[in-house]
């Protein structure tokens, strides 16, 4: 039978180290843009329809003011930096500069965490009207993407310290950043679509 | 994150080889509830998978009685139709056809490309946990007033968080498919090499993963909105399924049967005992039908989107690849010689299946060719419902089929073949007589909201397809009896290789042991390793 063959041949050598965590953490980036893909759909076709019927779309009232938005953008671009120096910083083994890089991106993640809760508080805007059902899910989804991100940040950090990754194999680390970026990328687009253009 | 990490058992079957690859201790309920072993997942999946379908063909069976006659035959009042009718349809996706899919996939998968496990299989039991309490909690929820359009707030919160925990355990099940065929393969399989049914698994959980997750969003954004009172018409109570049906409609549907082209493609390459030369055209074929499935377009509501160039397009082409992969696999009959079995009559008949949906999908999708009496499109009435049937039928047929050639890897003996001649020609049968009356109706303008209790229909040929439910019934019944095989202990051993197999997973012992191969594979150098073995030999 088949299974007696297997081993007439001579065994093979082991196979490249799969980088599974990074191929799946690039699978789940992707369906999370995706996701942020139709919601912000939804929201540009939901506003569009309301302004082509002569419309506002803003209730009278309601402030969206851009500053606190866009001091999240430039953060989450600095994080970006940041985590790129991370990933660097263990690829030449330069543990005290990674853990300070890691360190950086985790506060600045949490900065802008501050910034869209404090947004939250600028712009009367409540989530029983489109607009604000719109906003709130939008941004909350993305203060979501970036917990996740922080936390898969923070685990790979613990796993950095405790020594796991190294010049040599950082795949951890660079999967973390990979899903960094991706949430840097969403809020880049929630940042024009939402905040610049309202 | 803890999540992706490979599980002890798995990681320790895999490292330790064949000289000391251990056993687990574990036995009965635990070994089930704990396991991380792809094999125990896939297993749970399609087995929880086949019991909601029987539940969802009774719905379907009781909706085709009361569409014969609405006024007389009234089966479901005027509250609960509407109810039951969403039931039916998110049912038929989401609580049979994709877990049963996953299912088989999750099984077979790892084995075709010698992995020794899923990617991260942790998250693959978790998919299947959620899937399973998200798919009770649906039920649940339509229980106590809930649903699209229940009267209970409740019970319809509780019907959309069931909805995104189905949607999250498939994203989650496709997470880990896609990433064990993208990174898991043995040496020398590169993705050319890669068996036609991993490959399909691939290109549909990718699928999976750039649409369902739009419906996710969506699923999220209703959640809020009715949480909040349903300022807006996607969470109007009586359009929260409206919102969602572009997932039941073609070309999205089609997502759902893309590894049925694999599975078709790897049964008969196998039966044919040579190697399939058009063998990048059917891989290209597969992946062409992957994308050509991409819906998630039509979740922004426009009333024009079904006419858009797009829409066309896509419908329209969405045959080619079919015809591709039929012209790979009729290539093999000009130099293999062919052994009819039962896995062979399933491939057939679910290929038909499918390629009657698509073509009719096709058709719909062209304006004017199929001219409705009142100048509306085909595409917007009970004609696509019909297409989704097919789809959603062949997807059936297909994972049966994909059972029962794969007897002896995801149960314990081979599957009754006399059966399994007979259960696919009932199935094509009774799939013929349930998707005719849908598609005649929808040419004569019948839409499916012209009934108040949302049977539709032309009442008279309504009889046939009330007829071709009960086949469908009766066909599953003959499949699910020629698999009982499964599930008892052989009264002797059961051959690794039953059917002259070229790819790995007819290397292993059946059933595969834990970490799936007793000994270190050796270098695959083409896409028909076993072949390659024999020749050897």
């Amino acid at each position: 039978m088949a299974a007696d063959t297997a081993l007439a041949l001579p065994a093979a050598a082991p196979p490249a180290r799969p980088r599974v965590l990074l191929v799946g953490t690039a699978l789940a980036s992707g369906a999370t843009i995706m996701a942020f893909a139709g919601l912000i759909g939804l929201y540009v076709a939901q506003r569009a329809a309301v302004l082509a019927q002569g419309g506002t779309w803003l209730p009278e009232g309601t402030t969206l003011p851009l500053t606190p938005g866009t001091m999240g953008m430039a953060t989450m671009l600095i994080s970006g930096v940041t985590m790129w120096w991370a990933v660097d910083a263990v690829g030449r083994n330069d543990r005290p500069s990674a853990y300070l890089a890691l360190g950086l991106t985790i506060m600045f993640g949490l900065a802008v965490i501050n910034a869209t809760t404090f947004l939250y508080t600028q712009m009367e805007l409540t989530v029983d009207t489109t607009p604000g059902l719109f906003i709130y899910t939008v941004t909350g989804a993305h203060l979501a993407m970036i917990i996740a991100g922080l936390v898969f940040a923070a685990v790979m950090t613990f796993r950095t310290l405790g020594g796991e990754y190294h010049g040599r194999d950082r795949e951890g680390l660079v999967a973390a950043a990979l899903f960094w970026y991706a949430t840097i990328a969403v809020y880049s687009v929630i940042w024009y679509a939402i905040y610049v253009t309202k | 994150m803890a999540v992706t990490e490979t599980p002890p058992e798995t990681v320790a079957a895999a490292a330790a080889g064949h000289d000391s690859a251990p056993r687990l201790s574990a036995t009965g309920l635990a070994a089930v509830l704990g396991s991380g072993d792809h094999k125990v997942i896939g297993r749970l999946y399609i087995v929880a998978s086949l019991v909601f379908g029987l539940l969802v063909l009774g719905l379907g069976e009781a909706f085709a009685v009361e569409a014969i006659a609405p006024a007389t035959l009234d089966v479901f009042n005027s509250d609960t139709a509407y109810q039951l009718f969403t039931l039916l349809r998110v049912g038929t996706v989401f609580l049979l056809a994709l877990p049963l899919v996953i299912g088989v996939a999750l099984v077979v998968v790892p084995l075709q490309i010698g992995a020794r496990s899923v990617a991260f299989p942790r998250a693959a039991a978790a998919s299947f946990w959620g899937w399973l309490m998200g798919a009770i909690l649906l039920l649940t929820s339509y229980a106590i007033n809930g649903g699209p359009g229940g009267g209970s707030e409740n019970g319809v919160n509780l019907w959309i968080a069931a909805m995104g925990l189905l949607v999250a355990s498939v994203l989650l099940a496709a997470v880990c498919l896609a990433t064990t065929v993208l990174s898991l393969r043995t040496t020398g399989m590169s993705l050319e090499r890669t068996p036609l049914f991993a490959w399909s698994v691939a290109v549909a959980a990718i699928m999976w993963l750039v649409t369902l997750p739009v419906l996710f969003g969506l699923i999220v954004l209703m959640y809020i909105d009715h949480r909040h009172g349903g300022s807006i018409s996607i969470g109007g109570a009586g359009s929260l399924y409206g919102a969602l049906a572009w997932v039941f409609r073609n070309p999205q549907i089609y997502v759902v049967a893309i590894p049925v082209l694999g599975f078709v493609a790897d049964v008969l390459v196998t039966t044919s005992g040579s190697r399939m030369k058009l063998r990048s055209v059917a891989q290209g074929a597969i992946a062409a039908f992957g994308a050509l499935s991409f819906g998630a377009f039509l979740a922004v509501p426009s009333e024009t989107a079904l006419e858009s160039p797009l829409t066309v397009v896509l419908g329209l082409l969405a045959v080619v690849p079919l015809l591709a992969v039929a012209a790979a696999a009729a290539d093999l009959f000009r130099k293999g010689s062919f052994k009819l079995n039962g896995a062979v009559v399933y491939a057939v008949a679910a290929f038909l299946t499918l390629l009657i949906g698509v073509a009719a999908g096709a058709l719909g999708s062209i304006p004017g060719v199929l001219e409705v009496p009142d100048g509306s499109s085909v595409n917007a009435n009970i004609f696509f419902l019909g297409v989704t049937h097919a789809v959603v039928l062949a997807t059936l047929i297909g994972a049966l089929g994909a059972i029962h050639w794969w007897a002896t890897k995801i149960g314990r003996a081979p599957a009754n073949d006399k059966l399994g001649l007979l259960a696919p020609v009932v199935l094509l049968v009774g799939t013929v007589l349930t998707i005719t009356p849908d598609f005649i109706a929808g040419i004569a303008g019948k839409g499916v909201e012209t009934a108040a209790d949302y049977t539709g229909g032309i009442e008279g040929l309504n009889v046939v397809g009330a007829i071709g439910v009960a086949v469908v019934a009766i066909g599953l019944f003959v499949a699910l009896v020629g698999l009982l095989p499964l599930l008892r202990s052989p009264d002797e051993d059961v051959a690794a290789d039953p059917w002259g197999g070229q790819t790995l997973e007819w290397l292993t012992a059946s059933p595969p042991p834990l970490g799936n191969f007793e000994g270190e594979l050796a270098s695959v150098t083409s896409a028909e390793p076993l072949i390659d073995l024999r020749e050897e030999k």
